[in-house]
């Protein structure tokens, strides 16, 4: 599938900037950005809900709505679907006879891990039941490729680590999957790869040890009074904070930060912290660094 | 679209409002003016006459009731789920009509029934058959009425504003109280009422009359207005959604 140049606005903000993106068959991509970053409008314009403004949309060689159509794909949007005095048999079971060639229902049930649930009532289901529920319905067809904006936005830890479990027999059967999420440790755990989004653009793509990797940084700080301006044009230092009295240095070389620091006599309370994928997109996302 | 249509039908059985304000009220209304010499005159005559109304009353309420659920529908987001499925949204609108059309067999169904097991009411195969038909084809403009609120207006102002256009509808076109005891002004406007004409197709065929030229051209009216609007509805529906 491919975005190309997608541009959405809504008023005057720009939802969606220009945005190229391409997925191969069967990779698990993490559309990974802020609230408000453009993710689900990203998702929305790729499954047809929101026209855009200019760029084209190509998924298995067809328009949205065609490949939608042909039941190529298959989706799970953030919120609702879940319709009152429907059994979860059948709210799943109408899902899957709207495809050509579905899977047995029952082999659906089983991989979002909902079987024992499904003579229950739709409107009578927890948070997470509900939510695999939701997920059922976006693989029930058998699509070639599963689309989940923010499947675990309203969970809790524990249905989200089922949920998760869930993904991953799916990911193992070759589906190509894309869901947005703005928990990193989900980004970073779950995909392939991970396109980090920022005001509706493609600020980093790759896996996620490439983008630590390119752009995360580790963290310096020490302990400075008085001027300390000038420690920002230590070597391999990118960033500077302050709170209090302590200096937080990100840093893309740390053995040369901690060297000059030394050097200049600097070094008091010395902490370093390495980078994770929260530094990294905290890097990626504001707007001194990068 | 069979799917689709079995589906909705099950969630409408399952409803209780549907099954208490579309089926039961009717039958229980109509017993209560039938046998409690509400509605004056000659027993017989009125067994029928207000077996129509209820009929009407009663198919009109499910009529309505299924376009308030495509309000729900739309907030519950399943119409956007729907369009995430290989269905057309042709699919789906016309899922929805055909839903609103075998919705209202039941109410008209039990009433009938009612009325000949109860009240006695005897009219020949051929009568109990045209206004079977007439009662059910008639249901079309209002469920075209009901569809144009349920897409237009949100999940509790469509129920609200469905239940109020029934009403009024019923009472105006004198499903409830018959227009021969309205005031001129008030019997002259319910002349010109949808639900008025509808009534009066099967009030003639009840009666043994033929139905009015008029009462089909009426009806035929409202059928093109409320379909006009129910498409202006979806349209605006589809661009929000």
């Amino acid at each position: 599938m491919s975005l190309e140049s997608v541009t959405k606005t809504f008023g005057p903000v720009r939802a969606v900037d220009d945005l190229t993106l391409a997925i191969p068959r069967g990779q698990t991509v993490a559309l990974l950005g802020p609230n408000g970053a453009g993710k689900s409008t990203t998702i929305g314009v790729l499954l047809g809900l929101v026209p855009p403004d200019s760029g084209r949309v190509s998924l298995f060689g067809a328009g949205p709505e065609q490949a939608v159509r042909r039941g190529r794909v298959g989706a799970m949007p953030q919120e609702g679907g879940l319709i009152p005095r429907v059994t979860v048999r059948e709210l799943v079971s109408f899902v899957a006879g709207t495809y050509a060639a579905p899977p047995p229902v029952d082999q659906t049930l089983e991989l979002a891990r909902i079987s024992d649930l499904a003579g229950r009532r739709v409107d009578k289901l927890s948070g997470g039941q509900g939510q695999r529920v939701r997920f059922a319905m976006a693989l029930a067809g058998g699509p070639d490729l599963v689309v989940l904006d923010e499947p675990t936005a309203a969970l809790d830890v524990e249905a989200r680590r089922e949920f998760w479990q869930s993904m991953r027999g799916l990911a193992s059967r070759g589906t190509t999957i894309l869901f947005s999420t703005h928990y990193l440790e989900e980004a970073d755990e779950q995909a392939d790869r991970v396109v980090v989004v920022d005001r509706g653009r493609v600020v980093a793509d790759g896996s996620s040890a490439e983008i630590k990797r390119v752009v995360a940084l580790t963290t310096v700080s020490v302990t400075a009074q008085g001027e300390v301006q000038w420690l920002a044009t230590l070597p391999g230092v990118r960033h500077l904070e302050v709170t209090g009295d302590r200096v937080h240095l990100r840093s893309g070389d740390p053995d040369a930060t901690v060297m000059a620091l030394a050097e200049a006599g600097a070094v008091r309370d010395l902490e370093v912290t390495p980078a994770d994928l929260e530094d990294a997109f905290m890097a990626l996302t504001s707007k001194e660094t990068v | 679209m069979l799917g689709y249509i079995r589906l909705e039908l099950i969630r409408t059985m399952r409803d209780g409002g549907y099954i208490v304000f579309g089926v039961a009220t009717p039958v229980v209304m109509y017993l209560v003016f039938t046998n409690l010499g509400l509605a004056g005159g000659d027993k017989h005559h009125a067994a029928i006459f207000v077996m129509v109304s209820m009929a009407a009353y009663g198919a009109l309420g499910c009529a309505f009731n299924n376009g308030s659920g495509i309000a729900e529908d739309r907030e519950a987001g399943w119409l956007r789920q729907l369009r995430l499925t290989p269905l057309t949204s042709l699919q789906v609108v016309a899922g929805k009509v055909v839903t609103g059309v075998v919705g209202v067999v039941p109410s008209i169904v039990a009433v009938l029934l009612t009325g000949a097991l109860v009240n006695h009411v005897t009219l020949s195969a051929g009568q109990w058959l045209s206004m079977v038909c007439l009662l059910w084809a008639g249901t079309v403009p209002f469920s075209l009425l009901g569809l144009g609120n349920g897409y237009r207006l949100t999940g509790q102002t469509a129920g609200m504003a469905n239940i109020a256009t029934m009403l009024t509808l019923a009472i105006v076109g004198g499903l409830w109280v018959p227009v021969d005891g309205f005031p001129t002004w008030l019997r002259r406007i319910a002349e010109w009422t949808p639900s008025n004409s509808y009534a009066s197709l099967s009030w003639h065929v009840a009666f043994g009359q033929t139905p009015a030229v008029r009462e089909v051209a009426v009806l035929a009216g409202w059928l093109a207005v409320f379909g006009a609007y129910a498409l202006y509805g979806y349209r605006r529906a589809g661009r929000t959604a």
